[in-house]
């Protein structure tokens, strides 16, 4: 990290939806992360256009097509674009999701004395039509700030006030271990054995056609008895890329399940739970704001901050906006703020309160990319499965 | 007790070979040359058989069990060898991938088991003719007691193993299941271990693709000592029926009965 890391102050940072003109922002986050979120010009400029038209699709007449792209602006530095993350409606919309299932098999010889605990993938298509977060990416310089925590979560905040539009059921794909050179060692034990190339080339060779469809329908359909993997592969299993850390602990301080789903192609931890589980969600509660003066200079600089950390949103579809402020029961907005949130006194708006305190020092995020191509070497500390 | 003459083009051993039922004073001789863990009981029951050959003032040189229909009591597991093609035009791959799937597919059938010849004492063109005339006996005493046996005939050969006695099949994928010593196993449990053993193997298909290279290229492959076996059942009509034995993945080969040329025609051992 080169740049000195952002100072939290209340109402410093500002989720709202993409605009077309943050075509050029989004591009310069693109290119300096060089990973997962693409930098191609036309294909940006697309999505923007889809996210447009989800935010502007009236709630009641979502078709699960939507797409959801959100910004997150530091208004500490003049509104600069520290960040980006999305929302598909549906995953695996007009096709199906495909996740490898984690299932244990014990079997028994009592002549033997021999039982087995198998570990053993399957194949599924129990996410399809579950609300997916996508895209995380902030600036590495925030990543210890409360910046990433508004980013991740605002999109429950969103997600809790426009019910219609999205499913019961949520998850994420989180990246699973690759190296440098982008071998995983997942992909090289399981997919590479039916697609003989490496799984950006196959990606390739699909010709942009959903290429994550037609490669899962070339993948064995039996379930995989992971004691017959090689080790290496059988320990990548449900392991995070280290640039995955960041969004992965927002998600399981949120509550999801990092243990029952896999990526199909590189194994990381596929997050899944229930929306009205979750803890921004269960802690949203709608409030009066008042206008009042500035809590600091905005700039953060000196602020002190005595009151609890909140997320603040106020306002549906394309007029969302959320902001992470300190309050005890009653919010209290500054005109800046109230101006950034476009709140008009005497509406309601919306607060839960934020426990988490920023990441940890030193960790990179990114977006979610299929292969990373940061380097290896991220803390192995969650349990591989099946591994005495 | 039935005789044949054992006789070959050049007419150079005349002796008279005899098949005869085992008798326990048979079965030292019979336990040194058959594997470990194999049936050694008398046959209690008519229909099951125990045969040898013995050439004159000799001992026995080869043997031969007809069970008439195996896994009834204690199911038989045999992995049925699959093929499964990934085609996806739009990404140009056509492959073929074999898969392995447990099953009790020869359950019902008879069986020629424990089959097994004295290399020591006799050379290959020996060995032939003592399994020769064991399997046309067998397929002669089966064709005069139709009724008694059913439609479907199988045989296991040994797979390939390396001069430690490791099937490298074995090494690729049931000891991923089984930590145990498959041969102490067979030692312990007799006929009855592969059915212990299967309890702990996979029950879904397994994709060969997932195991070692040696253990993808033993996969029916026979033991090349018992290749001379897998000729002479071949040339009763036996063939091979894509189903490999849990342990060293030595192929079953198998036949119908009604069409096998000894029971249809009654030729020779030579025929």
């Amino acid at each position: 990290m080169t740049t000195t890391p952002a100072t939290d102050a209340p109402g410093r940072y500002l989720l709202r939806p993409a605009r077309a003109d943050d075509l050029g922002a989004l591009e310069r986050l693109a290119s300096a992360s060089a990973i997962g979120i693409t930098s191609l010009r036309t294909e940006l400029a697309g999505q923007l256009e889809r996210s447009t038209q989800s935010f502007a699709s009236a709630a009641d007449d979502a078709s699960g097509e939507e797409h959801y792209l959100f910004v997150l602006e530091d208004l500490g530095a003049g509104g600069r674009l520290i960040g980006t993350a999305g929302i598909a409606a549906s995953a695996g919309f007009n096709d199906r999701f495909y996740s490898y299932r984690n299932e244990f098999i014990v079997q028994a010889s009592a002549a033997l004395g021999a039982r087995n605990r198998i570990h053993t993938l399957h194949l599924c298509h129990d996410l399809t039509g579950v609300t997916l977060l996508t895209g995380f990416h902030i600036d590495a310089a925030y990543a210890d700030t409360l910046a990433p925590q508004l980013l991740s979560r605002g999109r429950l905040m969103f997600i809790a006030g426009s019910p219609q539009r999205f499913a019961p059921r949520i998850a994420a794909e989180n990246p699973g271990l690759a190296d440098d050179a982008g071998q995983c060692p997942f992909w090289d034990a399981v997919g590479r054995r039916f697609f003989d190339m490496d799984y950006p080339q196959a990606e390739r060779r699909s010709g942009g056609r959903s290429p994550k469809a037609w490669i899962a329908e070339l993948m064995p359909q039996s379930p995989l008895y992971v004691p017959l993997l090689p080790e290496q592969a059988q320990w990548a299993l449900g392991q995070l890329h280290p640039v995955g850390e960041l969004p992965f602990q927002i998600l399981m301080d949120e509550g999801f399940d990092g243990d029952t789903y896999l990526n199909i192609f590189d194994g990381g931890p596929t997050a899944e739970g229930r929306v009205q589980m979750l803890k921004t969600v269960a802690r949203r509660r709608i409030c009066t704001a008042r206008s009042g003066p500035a809590a600091c200079d905005g700039t953060g600089a000196s602020a002190r901050v005595t009151e609890p950390w909140h997320l603040l949103s106020a306002g549906d579809g394309e007029e969302f906006r959320a902001t992470v402020l300190s309050m005890r029961d009653e919010p209290q907005l500054d005109a800046a703020t109230a101006a950034a949130l476009n709140w008009r006194p005497g509406t309601s708006v919306h607060v839960a309160r934020l426990d988490a305190v920023g990441g940890e020092p030193e960790v990179e995020a990114s977006p979610l990319p299929r292969l990373p191509d940061a380097p290896e070497g991220g803390e192995a500390q969650r349990p591989a499965w099946g591994r005495p | 007790m039935s005789t044949d003459m054992a006789k070959d083009e050049g007419g150079a051993h005349v002796e008279r070979w005899c098949v005869q039922d085992v008798a326990a004073a048979d079965v030292p001789v019979l336990a040194g040359l058959l594997p470990a863990g194999a049936d050694l009981s008398l046959p209690e029951r008519e229909a099951e058989r125990w045969w040898l050959v013995r050439r004159p003032g000799r001992a026995a040189c080869a043997c031969l069990r007809l069970r008439p229909a195996i896994g009834l009591e204690q199911p038989r597991h045999w992995y049925h060898v699959g093929c499964v093609v990934h085609a996806a035009a739009e990404l140009g791959l056509f492959q073929r991938r074999h898969t392995l799937l447990l099953c009790n597919d020869h359950t019902g059938a008879a069986e020629l088991a424990d089959i097994v010849s004295d290399a020591a004492a006799l050379d290959l063109d020996q060995q032939a003719d003592a399994l020769r005339l064991l399997v046309h006996h067998a397929l002669r005493h089966i064709a005069q007691h139709r009724g008694t046996y059913p439609a479907q005939l199988v045989a296991e050969l040994p797979g390939v193993r390396d001069a430690q006695g490791r099937s490298p099949f074995w090494l690729g994928l049931g000891a991923h299941f089984y930590e145990g010593d498959p041969q102490e196993a067979a030692r312990r449990f007799g006929p009855a271990w592969r059915g212990h053993v299967a309890a702990l193997l996979p029950r879904q298909p397994v994709y060969t693709a997932f195991l070692a290279a040696d253990a993808q290229s033993a996969i029916a492959q026979v033991a090349p000592p018992a290749r001379v076996l897998m000729q002479v059942l071949a040339d009763a009509g036996l063939r091979y029926s894509h189903h490999v034995t849990v342990d060293d993945g030595g192929p079953v080969q198998e036949g119908w009965i009604d069409g096998l040329p000894a029971v249809l025609g009654g030729g020779g051992p030579r025929s």
